[in-house]
C-alpha cells in the first residue's frame, strides 16, 4: 500500500508538479509569443509598407494629375505630349511665378523624373520635363 | 468501503496485538464525547465550525480535539477526539500506526446495536437513547445474548490517523500546500493562456489587412513589390530632396540661370549679383555638403552632383 503510505507526499507532489507544468507553459507562450510578436509585426510592417508605396507610386489617378501641368500654365507656352504612361512636356517664355508653380506641382507628382531642364533666356525661363509613371 | 479489512474494536481494556496486515479501528465511546444538538444550520461544514464551542466546559483542557459531525434526523451529531491520545494509546496496544487504514467510531455504527456487543471479558456495547455505550456486562442480566463484532460494523466515513505512514506532512499541511500549489498552476496558466491569446490578435490583424489586399498574401509578391518600389522611391526622393535644397539658395542677389537634371546627375549655376552674395552662397552650398565651383572671372556658381 506505498499509495495510502505516500498519499500526502504524492499528493503535495502532484500540486507542484501541476504548478511547475502550469509555469513551464505559461515561460513557453511568452517566448513563442515574443517570437511570433517580432514575426508578426516584421509581416505587418512589411504590408504597410508595400500598401503605402503602392498607394504612392500605382496610384491610378496619376495621370489625371499630370493633365493639370498643362493647364497649370497658358496654352501658348505649352508643348504637349503625353503617350501610354510618359509625358514630354516643354515650356516657354514662363515668368519666375510660373516657373515656381510648375516645379511645385512636378515635386508633388508620384512620377519618376527622367529629364528636367530649366534655362533662362533674357527674363524668362524654358523649362523641358520629361518623366514616366 | 473498506470493510473488506479486518475492523478492530478498540477499547482500554484489550490486550496487546499484533499486526501483519491493514485494518481498521473501531474505537468505544472511551475515546470520544458525543453530543448532539437541534441546531439551524444546514451543512455540516457550519456545524463543524460550531462544534467547538458545544463541547465547552465538557473536554479535558490543555488537549487538541478534532470533531466528527453528521446529521441524524433532526439533530446534529458530534464526536470530539483526541487524535494525540488515540494514537499513543493505539501504540501502546502494539498497533503500528502504518498497518491502521481508517478510524471509526462505535457511534457511527449505532444502528447496528440491536444487540448487546462484547467488550473485553466485562463490559458490552449497547444503545441506548440511540447512542453507543459501554456498559457491564453485569447489567445486561441473564437474557443478554451477545452479538459478534465483525467487519459489517464497518461504516462508511473514517478518520485517517495523521503521520500513520510517517508522511512528511499532515492533512493540513498537505491542503495548504496542495491549494497554495494548485492556485498558482491556475494563475500561470491563465497567464500563458493570455499570452497566447494576444498572438491570435496580432495574426488577426494580418488577416484582416490581407483579406482587404489578397494580392499581398505572397511573401514573394510582397519582396517584388518592395524591390521595385523601395528603389524608386528612394532616388525620386533625392530628386526632390536637391530641387528643394536648391530652391532654397535662391536668395536676394542669386538668379537661377540653368538646372538640368536627368536620372543620373544635375547641375546647377546660379549668377550672384556681387562677390559678398557668391561667398555666401558657396557657403550655404558646402553647408547643405554641395559640389561648388566657380567660373573664372566672374560671380557666377555652379553646383554639380551625381544621383
Amino acid at each position: 500500500m506505498i499509495w495510502k503510505k505516500y498519499q500526502n507526499e504524492l499528493i503535495v507532489l502532484f500540486a507542484f508538479l501541476l504548478m511547475f507544468a502550469a509555469y513551464t507553459y505559461k515561460n513557453m507562450q511568452i517566448s513563442s509569443q515574443a517570437e511570433q510578436r517580432a514575426g508578426a509585426n516584421y509581416s505587418m510592417a512589411e504590408i504597410k509598407e508595400v500598401i503605402a508605396l503602392k498607394k504612392i507610386w500605382s496610384d491610378k489617378k496619376t495621370t489625371q494629375k499630370i493633365k493639370k501641368l498643362q493647364t497649370l500654365i497658358p496654352e501658348s507656352k505649352v508643348r504637349w505630349s503625353s503617350k501610354s504612361k510618359k509625358l514630354t512636356a516643354s515650356y516657354k517664355g514662363l515668368t519666375a511665378s510660373e516657373l515656381n508653380k510648375l516645379v511645385t506641382k512636378v515635386l508633388n507628382l508620384a512620377v519618376e523624373i527622367q529629364k528636367l531642364k530649366v534655362q533662362k533666356t533674357a527674363s524668362s525661363y524654358d523649362v523641358e520635363f520629361k518623366c514616366k509613371w | 468501503m473498506g470493510n473488506n479489512k479486518e475492523l478492530i474494536l478498540a477499547h482500554s481494556a484489550m490486550k496487546h496485538i499484533t499486526l501483519s496486515d491493514d485494518v481498521n479501528v473501531m474505537l468505544t465511546p472511551q475515546f470520544y464525547t458525543l453530543k448532539k444538538e437541534s441546531l439551524p444550520v444546514s451543512y455540516a461544514y457550519q456545524a463543524r465550525k460550531i462544534a467547538p464551542s458545544l463541547f465547552d466546559g465538557l473536554l479535558e483542557e490543555g488537549r487538541k480535539y478534532d470533531y466528527m459531525v453528521w446529521k441524524e434526523e433532526e439533530e446534529w451529531v458530534f464526536l470530539a477526539y483526541d487524535l494525540e491520545m488515540i494514537r499513543s494509546f493505539l501504540e501502546r496496544k502494539g498497533f503500528a500506526l502504518e498497518h491502521i487504514s481508517k478510524l471509526f467510531f462505535a457511534q457511527q455504527s449505532v444502528d447496528l446495536l440491536a444487540k448487546p456487543l462484547a467488550v473485553g471479558e466485562n463490559s458490552a456495547l449497547v444503545s441506548l437513547d440511540h447512542k453507543a455505550v459501554l456498559v457491564p456486562r453485569t447489567a445486561l442480566g441473564e437474557e443478554g445474548t451477545l452479538a459478534p463484532f465483525d467487519n459489517s460494523f464497518t461504516p462508511k466515513r473514517g478518520v485517517v490517523l495523521p503521520g500513520a505512514h510517517g508522511s512528511l506532512f499532515n492533512v493540513k499541511q498537505t491542503a495548504v500546500l496542495a491549494t497554495v500549489f494548485g492556485l498558482f498552476a491556475l494563475m500561470f496558466f491563465v497567464e500563458g493562456w493570455r499570452y497566447s491569446s494576444n498572438v491570435e490578435a496580432d495574426e488577426a490583424q494580418i488577416q484582416e489587412l490581407l483579406e482587404a489586399y489578397p494580392s499581398l498574401s505572397s511573401k514573394y509578391t510582397r519582396d517584388s513589390i518592395i524591390g521595385k518600389y523601395k528603389t524608386l522611391d528612394a532616388r525620386e526622393r533625392k530628386k526632390r530632396e536637391i530641387i528643394k535644397t536648391l530652391s532654397g539658395m535662391i536668395f536676394k542677389g542669386v538668379t537661377l540661370t540653368s538646372f538640368d537634371m536627368d536620372e543620373k546627375m544635375f547641375k546647377v549655376a546660379f549668377s550672384c549679383k556681387d562677390a559678398q552674395v557668391e561667398k555666401r552662397l558657396k557657403a550655404l552650398a558646402k553647408k547643405n555638403k554641395l559640389n561648388v565651383s566657380t567660373v573664372a572671372e566672374s560671380n557666377d556658381v555652379k553646383i554639380e552632383g551625381a544621383l
